[in-house]
């Protein structure tokens, strides 16, 4: 996944912050309580095609949040 | 070639006509007159001074659009922005060349995944007349857009079809063809939600076909029929249809056979202000300040 692209882009759904989660490819909205899938390396900003996060997943992102946020 | 009859409607963009006829064996028209609208769009960018860093192609399809705007500006990232995820690795594949500079994203423009101001340029081509709530579309382009930020967009007008329109009006009352947006409201729309300096134009295309059902099967590609298929299941849609293509043909077929379409395309750009935004008063004048105006009339 592209910094320069990363950096601009939004949760569609809430405008707030996206965590990229390199291992499962995916961006993580913790505002929308949602993940949005890369396919083909080109990010999935629809919110019908996002999977929905468990409350423990959102915890656990919002830990890491400091660290590895944009 | 079509013969031109005597019908006034041919008179506006005949050039564009013969184009359009001439490349009627290899390609289908539909992309033709993607590929006229984009150039009439870059027209409009000669004489407009801009320097951005980033680009957002809204509905950017077959990427055609973006690699003449990586290629226009070669300094600018192109960010490809559109609902069809197939359309977007096709534009990847299709543009090695400029690919350092592209970024892809799927998204719906009804909600918009850019952070604000994070734009310098918002470009359209043919993509807008099928948004629903075009003002919230433009509010969320507003956002994205930096000071100075520039938006420039080619859209449908409520022309658009107008003889299918009138053909499907003489069988049923139900709509058959979706309502394109009256674009001369855009302009209004554009400054509701904070840019200004509007520029709104609108050019009619005349496309023909050799029937009826050549013309349906194109604008099924668009996407501007309405519940067409659905209707042609049954019986009473089969006669229907049979009735609408008579009083088509009753109505506007030509001398030598074929038939026409109208595309009536709007073009439209607008700018977001340099800070501090217009001040609107209670009265609803906008007070401008003098060194904006004279800013503007350097561009």
């Amino acid at each position: 996944m592209d910094k320069k692209l990363l950096d601009i882009l939004v949760c569609p759904v809430t405008k707030g912050p996206l965590i990229y989660d390199r291992d499962n490819q995916e961006l993580i909205s913790c505002s929308a309580r949602l993940a949005y899938p890369i396919r083909d390396e080109i990010p999935v900003m629809i919110e019908d095609e996002a999977r929905s996060l468990s409350h423990e997943e959102v915890e656990q992102w919002r830990k890491k949040q400091p660290t590895s946020v944009r | 070639m079509t013969s031109r009859n005597d019908d006034n409607n041919w008179l506006d963009s005949r050039a564009v006509t013969r184009d359009f006829d001439r490349a009627a064996g290899t390609y289908d028209k539909v992309a033709v007159l993607q590929r006229a609208v984009l150039e009439r769009l870059f027209e409009r960018l000669d004489v407009i001074r801009l320097k951005p860093e980033r680009i957002l192609d809204l509905g950017s399809g077959s990427g055609a659009a973006a690699a003449g705007l990586a290629r226009r500006y070669r300094r600018a990232q192109v960010i490809q922005l559109d609902i069809a995820h197939g359309m977007l690795r096709h534009a990847r594949r299709r543009a090695p060349r400029w690919f350092s500079r592209q970024r892809f994203v799927q998204a719906d423009v009804a909600q918009l995944p850019i952070a604000p101001a994070s734009i310098d340029f918002v470009f359209s081509s043919l993509m807008l007349q099928w948004v629903a709530d075009l003002p919230g579309v433009f509010a969320q382009l507003r956002r994205s857009l930096r000071a100075d930020g520039l938006i420039q967009f080619a859209s449908f007008g409520p022309d658009t079809l107008k003889e299918l329109r009138a053909s499907w009006a003489a069988v049923d009352d139900s709509p058959h063809v979706n309502p394109f947006v009256d674009m001369h409201n855009v302009g209004d729309a554009l400054v509701q939600v904070g840019f200004s300096d509007p520029v709104m134009e609108a050019d009619t295309f005349h496309l023909t076909y050799s029937d009826v059902h050549a013309l349906m099967r194109e604008l099924k590609q668009l996407g501007a029929q309405n519940g067409l298929s659905d209707r042609r299941r049954s019986l009473t849609g089969v006669q229907r249809l049979r009735a609408m293509v008579d009083a088509y043909n009753a109505a506007w077929r030509q001398s030598d056979g074929r038939i026409p379409a109208s595309f009536e395309v709007v073009y439209g750009h607008a700018w977001v202000p340099a800070q501090p935004p217009q001040q609107r008063t209670a009265d609803g004048d906008v007070h401008v300040p003098l060194t904006s105006l004279k800013k503007r009339a350097e561009r």
